[in-house]
Parts: structure tokens; C-alpha cells; sequence
């Protein structure tokens, strides 16, 4: 705390931390948020499809000694896999369900894909190693940053920029966003709802599996690490609006920040900082920042 | 409905008819978690255990009698420890219970031990209240304690000659206790060295910036701490880049030093690191350990083995031990032939104090450097640093 | 739906608490924990179903109240010493209260919303159970519950719960089928309807809110006694998407499912644990089958098997 007002640059160096962790977050969280937008489904399994992430991470560059780029990719295609078969398999038949038993289905994958992660990497904590080229400093003039964390706070916002020129200025966003609105409607007009479906959920999975790939030099992949990310981004999206780019974009760096800074003032109730921001949104404004007040009723 | 529920009465009915047989073997109930965050140590816990009935069956039993496992998974769920308890005594009418690893789940099955009057060793948790305010005569503890482990570190501190630390620990039970014990022991020792900052990360914490920058900011020689696990490769990765182990030297608690970390971390684990293990399969100082680590090997397929296995092996045993010297698996005489027992053990003897019930378990401490021809880091030199408080 | 309490089911629970009566002489007592165990878990869905059931909320945070009750009476007893007739009430209606301020804020939101903000106060309880370690222990749990000596013994104490749980069910029953619990159906059916109606229906969802907590606390209670200890982990999120999970395997709609489901889901947990570590997958692969073949319940599944049975079915 005092550290915080004494000395400006261990304060910046602060500011940097919250918008790396956010960044890092935001990646798994837009996921997340993508798949609820379009599909009006909270996939509980988005954790694990990150811990799977981080798991591919560690093969490809510890056991088949390749390079640490090739590991980003292995995750975004494994993940991709994945999602195809579980939309396709399991999740296609549930859509005009209730959300309880939606929820269900993707506790049920988390449950089954845990037991599958020990069975194939074991129950030792694993460890990744940064890139060569990543694993420094940085030089910033006034002080040395870790170089890796800086690649975070860089390609954070080129995802979300990605996103957003899918969404936002493509035919095909247009369609996605279209499909939010009136599903019905557009398959009427020969859309093929199924496939945007499929490739929403594709997209979100992968992006869980590159946010844990990235992750994973930070957070070694390890039994049980699929249930800390996925509280989390549960948090993050509730603040930014469910569905909503922006939202998770911005409910990330809200998260980064009240993170860090929570735990330099009040370290004693980092457990509870998720919760706290939760409530305080859920009581405040529940629909997000960002997103849209949910009709009356269900 | 009907049909569902008179099947599971007369289900229920007819296994309680399968509960009794004939005891013509010793039978050991041991809980460790398997399933889940746990497993990391449960199944290593659970070779250990193993190959320790194997050993003991080979040698003809305890008191002539076959050993048998009944075992358990504790979930990390002290709820769920208690009552897999309760099922290993009342339905598999086990003679002595075994395991552990959290302190909550410590506690819960020293609970049920004392309520149902069967004697509990416990080979992992290491909360001081086990052996204190919460001790009774069927409990028994064969790990370390935050206390000795808060000594050990203490001592370092003072022969580093350093004048200042930080201390960061996890924010639950064994972080609070083990940053008690370094207070403890800092007082014994080195009552000149200053306390900087004391730090807080909860259980579970995937996030260290915070904490690592005002270590730097504050600017101390030495940090002390007990983070665990994974917790320690997620703060070492994170600290890194920092330069946080060029300026500071790291003495940790937690097992650190073991070679499931060690060999994993590979060329990434950190520099200036003192930390401490139970066992270390290439170090042979105590007799029998050779024989015991190639026996290990054979078993799990791995030339370099991993440090939870003895833990429960010494369990395992202190019951032959106790098991053959009483005479019997009566559980008041099971415990009097605890009280004050004195076994060999691959890492050097062990001795049960018959007031606390607490083994005498030392830890192997030292700094982890750099061996050419590995890629992993060893401990060298390694001290045996004996449990006791002078 | 009818709710008028049908011979079949009123025999079945008759001659059950008849079973359960004599469970003591068999002698075994594992049997006797065992059921033990299972009517303390059979009373924690029943209660959830209140919400989930009849006001068509979904709680993730359920344990809460559980972990209320349950710290509530072990620190009564043990560190204030007080009497088990008063400490035990006491500890409901903390639970109560704890749910009253809860519904508050939480019945103003719907779905998942009001799921999400569920979890968020139980896992504050969580938090404060954790931390408060004068008092709860924190997380090496609160161990050494006193228990009063008329029921400090295996068989004194399962006699107590059947006669507590017993009652409780009955409570919850009558409440469930009154004008009331009709509300709360019509509450649940149509939240908008209900409300044109003239209904309060945030004062209805409150009110299940409340009695759910209350009879979670009970639950808790008397699990504190039976453990002789109370852990952190009851209020942890796990607990409520166990219980959560027993509720949805019996049957949502149906008063006695989720008490059935309760039973199930512990006894095949139990036996998992003596054969597989993979009990993950086990549970897992249980939820697969009750959202895509049994969504409502085994109580859903004897019933379309009955009507096959009786009806000759669809031919």
C-alpha cells in the first residue's frame, strides 16, 4: 500500500501487471462470452477446454521438443476438434432445452475431461518454459518488464480486434449476429444455422485452448486448474454483459486491475475478490456493462 | 418408485450381511486423495504404501498374518474423509488406519479414530494441532510439522548471515502455522534478522505479480516461504524474468526441493533456492535407502523417483513394527506399542515421542544447483536437519 | 401434477420409516451410519427442491445454509455450551435469517443471474468460514463438537435424525402442498402470469428461499453432531452442485424425488470409491444420462415405466 503511493514506478509497474493478467484472461473470457452470445449456452467446460490447452502446450514443446509457436497452434486445431465433436455429439441435441440441463451436459464434460487429462498427462504438477526469445526483460526506459507479459498486453487486443472485424464487418458476423436475434427466421431465409452454431463453438473453444497455451509458462498445467479460470471468466463476463465483445474485453481489465491491486491493499481476501466483483455487478447493473437487459420471465 | 426403493433397502440389507468375516488378517483402511487437485499426491502416496504391504507380506506379515489394503478416496473433502472412515472401520472392520493429507482432512479422521477407538497414523498433514489441542491417544503422526520445518528455515537464515526477509506464505492453515513457526524459530536463532513484509496468496493463487513486485520493492535479502507445488512453479516462473532470484535468496518450506519439482521444472527451476524434502532418491546418506530407491524404481518404471512414496511407507511400517511388537491389533495395545517406538527407515530412524505422539521426522535441506550431464537441478550439499527444538 | 399424496406413495413411505426403524437391530453399524448419512443428504435436496422445484429457481449455492446450520450448532454447543434444545433451534433460524438476507437481493433477479448471485453469497460464507479462524477454526475445520450425552452413541443418534428428519419432512410436505406451494407452482409455471394475477411473486420466491435455507441448516445441524465436526468444504460450491446434482437425478417435480436422488447418488458414490478412482467420469457419465435420457428424474423414469406397465404402453 504505501509502496503504492511512494514510489510511482512500482505503481505503473502495477497498472502493467493488471492489464497482463487481464489480457491473458480476456482471451479464454471472449471465448466464453462468443459461445453464450450466439448459442445461449454457459459452457461450464470452458475451463477444461483451457487446461487442455495448457496440457497440449506442455507435450508439444516438453515431450516433442518443438517450438513454443507450434504449441499455440496444436491447442487452437486440438480444441477446435474437441468442440466439434461435443457440439455436434452432445450439445446439438440440447439447444431447445432448459439452461439447467445445458449447464449439466457441460459439467458432465468437465467431470469426464478432468479423468481424461489424468488418464493421458498423469497427476504431476507440469512445468512449460517461456520462449527463447520471450523469457527476459524488457527495457521500458524506466524500468524492466518481463518480456512475455508484454507479449500478453500486445496480442490481447489484436485477438479482440480479430474478433471484432469477424463480428462486426464480415458477412458471415452478420449472420452470427443475425442468429442471435431470430434463429427461426434466419433458417427460414436458408441460412445454415447449424453450421454458424458449429463454428461459434469452434471458435470460442479454441480460443480457451490458445488462452491456456499461453498460459501455460505461467500457470504450470496441473490436475484441478480448470476450476480457478473458469470462476474467473465467469466473473469477467457477468461485468462486461453476457455475449458482449466488448464486455469481456473490458470485464478483463476490470478483473486484472481490481486483482492486483486488491491483493497489494487487501491481500487477506484475494479468495474472495471474484466473488465480491460478482455480487456487486449481479446486484448493480446484473445484465453487464455491456450488454442488454434480459427479457422478463423464462 | 416403489420397486426403486424396496431394491435399495434389500440392496443395503445385504451388504451389511457381507461385513463380517473372519479375522485371520491385519487390515489397513488408508485414505488419500486420488481423484482430483489431490492426486498429485495421492497416487505417488499410494505406490509408497504399496510396495511397503508388498515388502511386509513378503517377510511373512505382521504376527504371521497376511496385510491387506482397504483403500479410500478422501476427495480433499474432510466430510467425505470421515465418512469413508467410519466405512473402513464399521464395514471393512479395518484394524488401524492410515494416511491424510490436508489438515482439515487430518483432523476429520482423527476425529472419527478417536470416537470409534481405532488408532490413526498420519503420514502427510502436518498441522501443529494434531499433535497438540486436538491430540488423543489413537492419533499419531509420522511427517513433520510447521514447527520444525520453521526452525529449519530459521537456522539458514542465520548461517546466510542475511539481515533482512520477506515472508510469503499461502493464505490457509499450513501458511499461517509454517510463518508461525519461522517466527518461532527466527526468535531462537537469529532474533537480529528483520521482518520486512509478510505476504498473503491464497490457496489455489495461478497470479504472483503483485506479491514478487513489492518483494523487489522492499528490498530484502531473503525471502522465506512455503508455497507448494504448483504454487511454487507458477511464483518462480512468474518471478523470473523479474530477476527476482538474482537478488534475493529463496528459502522454502513445502518440499520444494523434491525431485517430482525438480525434475519437472528441468533447466526452468530458478536459482539461490534452500529448500527442503523428505527424500531424495540420489542421496543415500541413511542405510538402506539404496535398496529401497531401486526397488521404488523397478516399481513405478522411473530411474528417478519421486519423494511422497516413503511418507506412506513409513506408515506402513511403524504398523508392522507396532502390529508385531504388541502382539496384537487391540487398538489400546496397537497404541501403547506406538508410544516411544523406534524404527529404521530408509531416510534415517524415527522415533514416536510417547507424550505427543509426534515422530522425530527430520527433512533433507539444501541448495539446489546446477550438475553437469542433467538437465534437472539437485540438491548439493545436502543436510540432514534432525526434528527437534533446542 | 396431482399433489394429493397417493396411496402407493404414502404405503411406500410407511413401510420404509418402518425398515429405517429396525435398521439398529440388524446390529451393523455400518448400515446404521450409512443411513444415517443418507437421511441427513435426503433432507438437504428435499430442501433445494423447494427452490428449484416450486419456485423454478435454480440455486448453486445451497450448501450455504447447510454450513450455517451446521457451524452454527457445533459453536453453540461446543463453545458457548449451551443446551442442544436451544443451540439447534438456534442454528435454523440463523439459517433462516442467512437465507432471508440472501433471498433479498437474489430474488430480484432470475435465472442465471439468480443462480450466479447464489453462488456468490455461498461462497462468501465460504470466505468467512475460512477466515474467521477464532471461531470456525478457518480451514482446519471446526473438530470436537460436544455432543449431548442422550445422544452421544450410534444408535441414539440415528434415531434422533430419523425422528428429526422425519418431521422435517412431513413440515416441508404440508408446507409444500398448502395454498401456498400451489402459489409457488403457478409461481414457477409462469413467473409473469403469476404475477398479473396479484401474486407477490418476489415475496413467494423469498419465502421458498427461506424455508429451503432453514431446512438446509437442519440438515447441517445435525450433520455437525454426526461428524463431531464442521469443515469449510460444506459451504464450498462443490456441496451445492452435489446437491444439486441429487435433486435433478431424482426428479425435479416431484415432492420425494430428490430424496430418492440423494440416496442414489451417495450410495453409488460410496461404492465407486471402493472400486474406481474414476469417480469423476462415473458422475459424469450419470448426468449424461439424466440430461439426455431422464430429465425428470428417476421419479420421471418410474413413472413412464409404470404407464407402460399399466397402459400397455404406445402400441
Amino acid at each position: 500500500m504505501d509502496m503504492l503511493l511512494s514510489s510511482p514506478s512500482f505503481a505503473f509497474i502495477q497498472v502493467l501487471n493488471s492489464i497482463s493478467l487481464g489480457m491473458n484472461l480476456f482471451i479464454i473470457a471472449a471465448g466464453l462470452s462468443l459461445i453464450f452470445g450466439v448459442l445461449r449456452v454457459i459452457n461450464f467446460a470452458h475451463g477444461v477446454f483451457y487446461m487442455f490447452g495448457a496440457y497440449i502446450m506442455y507435450s508439444v514443446t516438453k515431450e516433442f521438443h518443438m517450438n513454443f509457436f507450434w504449441g499455440v497452434i496444436a491447442a487452437a486445431i486440438g480444441l477446435a476438434v474437441i468442440a466439434v465433436l461435443i457440439e455436434r455429439g452432445l450439445f446439438q441435441w440440447l439447444y431447445d432445452k432448459e439452461h439447467l440441463m445445458q449447464l449439466l451436459l457441460t459439467f458432465a464434460i468437465v467431470l469426464i475431461m478432468g479423468d481424461l487429462a489424468k488418464i493421458i498427462w498423469g497427476t504431476d504438477q507440469l512445468s512449460v518454459s517461456y520462449p527463447e526469445s520471450l523469457s527476459g526483460a524488457t527495457n521500458l526506459g524506466f524500468t524492466f518488464y518481463p518480456s512475455y507479459r508484454l507479449m500478453l498486453c500486445i496480442v490481447g487486443p489484436l485477438i479482440f480486434l480479430g474478433l471484432w472485424f469477424l463480428i462486426e464487418k464480415t458477412r458471415w458476423g452478420r449472420l452470427t449476429r443475425a442468429a442471435t436475434q431470430d434463429m427461426e427466421m434466419l433458417a427460414a431465409l436458408g441460412v445454415n444455422v447449424p453450421v454458424i452454431y458449429v463454428t461459434i463453438f469452434l471458435i470460442g473453444s479454441a480460443l480457451a485452448g490458445v488462452g491456456g497455451s499461453l498460459a501455460a509458462p505461467i500457470n504450470s498445467p496441473t490436475p484441478g486448474m480448470d476450476a480457478t479460470i473458469i470462476v474467473e471468466c465467469f466473473v469477467i463476463v457477468i461485468i462486461g454483459g453476457l455475449g458482449s465483445l466488448w464486455g469481456s474485453f473490458v470485464g478483463a481489465l476490470i478483473y486484472g486491475f481490481v486483482f492486483n491491486f486488491g491483493s497489494v491493499i487487501v491481500p487477506n481476501w484475494q479468495d474472495v475478490f471474484a466473488f465480491l466483483l460478482l455480487m456487486a455487478v449481479l446486484l448493480i447493473r446484473p445484465w453487464g456493462l455491456f450488454g442488454k437487459p434480459e427479457r422478463e420471465g423464462h | 418408485m416403489k420397486s426403486i426403493l424396496r431394491a435399495s433397502v434389500a440392496a443395503a440389507f445385504i451388504l451389511a450381511a457381507g461385513a463380517n468375516t473372519v479375522i485371520s488378517e491385519v487390515k489397513i483402511g488408508v485414505l488419500y486423495p486420488i481423484a482430483g487437485t489431490g492426486a498429485v499426491y495421492g497416487t505417488p502416496a499410494m505406490h509408497g504404501h504399496n510396495m511397503a504391504v508388498d515388502e511386509v507380506n513378503a517377510a511373512g506379515g505382521i504376527m504371521g498374518q497376511k496385510v491387506v489394503t482397504f483403500a479410500r478416496d478422501t476427495k480433499l473433502n474432510p466430510a467425505a474423509a470421515a465418512a469413508a472412515a467410519k466405512e473402513l472401520i464399521t464395514k471393512e472392520d479395518v484394524d488401524v488406519l492410515v494416511g491424510g493429507l490436508s489438515s482439515a482432512v487430518g483432523l476429520a479422521i482423527s476425529e472419527v479414530a478417536r470416537q470409534e477407538g481405532v488408532v490413526y497414523i498420519a503420514t502427510i498433514p502436518k498441522t501443529i494441532q494434531m499433535t497438540t489441542n486436538k491430540l488423543h491417544k489413537y492419533v499419531f503422526r509420522t511427517s513433520s510439522h510447521t514447527d520444525f520445518e520453521g526452525d529449519a528455515i530459521a537456522q539458514i537464515v542465520k548461517k546466510l548471515g542475511k539481515k533482512s526477509i520477506c515472508d510469503i506464505q499461502l493464505d490457509y492453515a499450513y501458511g499461517h502455522d509454517l510463518a508461525a513457526g519461522i517466527e518461532k524459530g527466527l526468535a531462537r536463532h537469529a532474533p537480529n534478522v528483520k521482518k520486512l513484509i509478510d505476504l498473503r496468496s491464497k490457496l489455489g493463487a495461478t497470479d504472483y505479480n503483485a506479491q514478487i513486485t513489492q518483494i523487489l520493492g522492499s528490498g530484502c535479502e531473503v525471502v522465506t516461504s512455503g508455497l507448494w507445488g504448483s504454487h511454487f512453479v507458477n511464483f518462480a516462473q512468474q518471478a523470473k524474468p523479474f530477476g527476482l532470484f538474482d537478488r534475493v535468496t529463496y528459502v522454502s518450506g513445502g518440499e520444494i526441493a523434491s525431485h517430482e519439482i525438480a525434475g519437472k521444472m528441468g533447466k526452468d527451476y530458478p536459482d539461490n533456492v534452500i529448500s527442503n524434502t523428505y527424500e531424495l532418491w540420489y542421496d543415500h546418506s541413511f542405510p538402506g535407502h539404496k535398496k529401497f530407491q531401486a526397488d521404488l524404481a523397478k516399481r513405478s518404471g522411473k530411474k528417478e523417483t519421486a519423494m511422497w512414496p516413503v511418507l506412506a511407507y513409513i506408515g506402513v511400517k511403524f504398523i508392522e513394527a507396532a502390529g508385531n511388537k504388541a502382539g496384537s491389533m487391540d487398538a489400546d495395545k496397537f497404541a501403547a506399542a506406538l508410544e516411544g517406538m523406534t524404527i529404521k527407515t530408509p531416510v534415517g530412524d524415527r522415533t514416536i515421542d510417547p507424550k505427543t505422539h509426534q515422530a522425530n521426522t527430520g527433512q533433507f535441506w539444501g541448495p539446489m544447483v546446477k550438475k553437469s550431464g542433467v538437465d534437472y537441478r539437485v540438491m548439493s550439499p545436502v543436510t540432514f536437519y534432525p526434528a527437534k527444538l533446542d | 401434477m396431482s399433489w394429493n399424496i397417493s396411496r402407493g406413495v404414502l404405503i411406500t413411505c410407511l413401510v420404509l420409516f418402518g425398515l429405517l426403524v429396525f435398521v439398529p437391530l440388524t446390529g451393523s453399524k455400518y448400515l446404521i451410519d450409512l443411513s444415517t448419512e443418507i437421511m441427513v443428504y435426503a433432507l438437504f435436496a428435499l430442501s433445494l427442491n423447494v427452490i428449484i422445484g416450486f419456485s423454478g429457481n435454480v440455486s448453486f449455492g445451497h450448501a450455504a445454509y447447510f454450513a450455517i446450520g451446521g457451524y452454527a450448532n457445533a459453536i453453540l454447543l461446543t463453545t458457548y455450551g449451551w443446551p442442544l434444545i436451544f443451540a439447534f433451534p438456534a442454528a435454523i433460524i440463523l439459517s433462516a435469517l442467512a437465507a432471508a438476507f440472501v433471498a433479498y437481493f437474489c430474488t430480484r433477479l432470475t435465472d442465471i443471474y439468480f443462480a450466479m448471485l447464489t453462488l456468490a453469497f455461498s461462497m462468501l460464507v465460504w470466505a468467512i468460514a475460512f477466515k474467521w479462524r477464532s471461531v470456525t477454526g478457518g480451514d482446519d475445520g471446526f473438530v470436537g463438537v460436544t455432543v449431548p450425552s442422550f445422544i452421544d452413541g450410534r444408535v441414539p443418534f440415528f434415531y434422533f435424525t430419523l425422528i428429526i428428519v422425519t418431521a422435517s419432512i412431513i413440515i416441508l410436505w404440508l408446507i409444500c402442498h398448502s395454498a401456498f406451494g400451489q402459489t409457488l407452482i403457478a409461481v414457477r409455471e409462469n413467473l409473469t402470469r403469476a404475477g398479473f394475477i396479484g401474486v407477490n411473486t418476489r415475496m413467494m420466491r423469498g419465502i421458498a428461499f427461506v424455508i429451503a435455507g432453514a431446512f438446509a441448516g437442519v440438515a447441517g445441524a445435525i450433520f455437525a453432531m454426526y461428524n463431531r465436526g464442521v469443515y469449510t468444504e460444506s459451504a464450498f460450491w462443490a456441496e451445492s452442485a452435489q446437491v444439486l446434482i441429487m435433486t435433478l437425478l431424482g426428479g425435479m417435480y416431484s415432492f420425494f424425488g430428490p430424496a430418492i436422488g440423494a440416496a442414489t447418488l451417495y450410495i453409488l458414490e460410496r461404492f465407486a470409491n471402493e472400486y474406481t478412482e474414476y469417480w469423476p467420469t462415473v458422475l459424469g457419465l450419470i448426468l449424461l444420462v439424466i440430461v439426455l435420457v431422464l430429465p425428470e428424474g428417476l421419479v420421471g423414469l418410474a413413472k413412464r415405466l409404470k404407464e407402460r406397465l399399466f397402459l400397455g404402453g404406445g402400441q
